[in-house]
């Protein structure tokens, strides 16, 4: 919505076309690059599951990764059961020194 | 009763297919028609931003084909024009993600919604070229005066016709002044060597260019002729036929024979 609703503002100001063209286009570039791919999410989802792991137990086989697309926006949902909490305090991977 | 697939096509890049296929798309459906306009050029779309449709896109034609929306949910509906719809591209696949069966089944349901669904192809004759004319019923080859152009629309002609397909012809980037002073091939010129049937002549035309940078269609431009051109093969395509085709090379006025004379000659003298 807020991607259409400045698009539709810059549009109305009855200014040079090629003004438009290079509003647009600095849109269109952007947008372009929001497409995910399969595998991607597929590596999205394991990195997740190993962060996730290090708080909770939880059912590997349940958890799903979506994109939920709507016109404007798109959002993560990341959806899992969770068996358990691990109450020690996780492991770092990179103490500070 | 069913809708017709349109492929346009061209063989040479640039020559102006996503033009007409966005243009002939706004005319038909403001001519009352239920349209859908779908980019073939996967890994390339233009046409969702010619048509103004860019800031619009959830889903995409190989979302549809792999099952993860609905046809419905890929299909991008114009608020300003009734009965206009894109079906866009994806940006970030390979082109040969579709296959010609993935069209077959596509193509079948887009014929029980619109009256007209029209095939934006990419250039070349690989994989998006033979995924485009799986399922045409007719199509619209697309051709500049020159060249290479119209030679590349004869081999796409060939293929087309080894497919039962008997395509139309549209002249496109005609620029008058070059066709009467003989240093550019008139349209006549053209279909001597092509032999198919003409469906229309667009002019090289400026108004394409600002269409192009405010995505909005040439035909709601008001004195646009190209704009006036793709509104009469739109209604060629629909249900009148035999429309006469206005030459742009006709002379107009014997003023405007004479000035153009003079000016030549004066632009010869002074070089
Ligand atoms: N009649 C015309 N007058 C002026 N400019 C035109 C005309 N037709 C097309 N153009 C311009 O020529 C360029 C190429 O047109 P277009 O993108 O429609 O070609 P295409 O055949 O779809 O190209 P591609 O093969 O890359 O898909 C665009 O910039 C377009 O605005
Ligand atoms: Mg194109």
């Amino acid at each position: 919505m807020m991607f259409n609703a400045l698009f539709k503002k810059l549009m109305n100001r009855g200014e040079d076309s090629k003004e438009v063209a290079k509003k647009r286009l600095k849109f269109a570039l952007v947008y372009d690059k929001l497409e995910i791919k399969d595998e991607m999410l597929e590596d999205l989802q394991r990195d997740l599951m190993e962060v996730i792991s290090r708080y909770f137990e939880i059912d590997r086989k349940q958890m799903s990764l979506d994109i939920e697309r709507a016109e404007g926006t798109s959002a993560l949902i990341l959806n899992t059961p969770i068996l358990a909490a691990r109450h020690k305090k996780p492991q770092q991977n990179n103490p500070p020194a | 009763m069913e809708g017709k697939i349109v492929v346009v096509t061209s063989g040479k890049g640039g020559v102006g297919k996503t033009t007409v296929t966005a243009s002939l798309g706004a005319a038909l459906a403001l001519q009352g028609k239920r349209v859908a306009v779908v980019d073939m050029d996967i890994g390339l779309r233009n046409l969702d931003v010619v048509m103004g449709l860019e800031n619009r896109i959830i889903f995409n034609i190989v979302d549809v084909v792999q099952g993860k929306c609905k046809l419905k949910q890929a299909t991008i509906k114009d608020r300003r024009i009734n009965n206009l719809y894109l079906i866009p591209a994806s940006q970030s696949d390979e082109k040969d993600t579709i296959k010609p069966e993935n069209m077959k089944w596509l193509c079948n349901k887009l014929k029980k919604e619109f009256d007209f669904t029209l095939l934006d192809c990419p250039a070349g004759i690989e994989q998006g070229f033979k995924n485009s004319i799986e399922a045409a019923d007719e199509a619209i080859v697309v051709c500049m005066p020159e060249i290479s152009s119209v030679r590349d629309a004869d081999r796409v002609i060939g293929l087309l016709y080894s497919r039962s397909i008997t395509p139309k012809l549209i002249v496109n980037r005609i620029i008058p002044k070059m066709v009467e002073r003989g240093d550019m091939l008139s349209h006549q010129d053209v279909v001597d060597v092509l032999s198919i049937e003409l469906l229309g002549l667009v002019e090289t035309d400026e108004n394409i260019v600002v269409s192009a940078n405010t995505g909005l269609p040439v035909v709601m431009q008001k004195d646009s002729k190209a704009g006036k051109s793709f509104i009469e093969i739109a209604m060629r395509m629909n249900g009148h036929p035999d429309l006469p085709i206005e030459d742009p090379t006709a002379p107009r006025s014997l003023w405007k024979k004479l000035s153009g004379k003079i000016s030549r000659k004066s632009k010869v003298q002074i070089s």
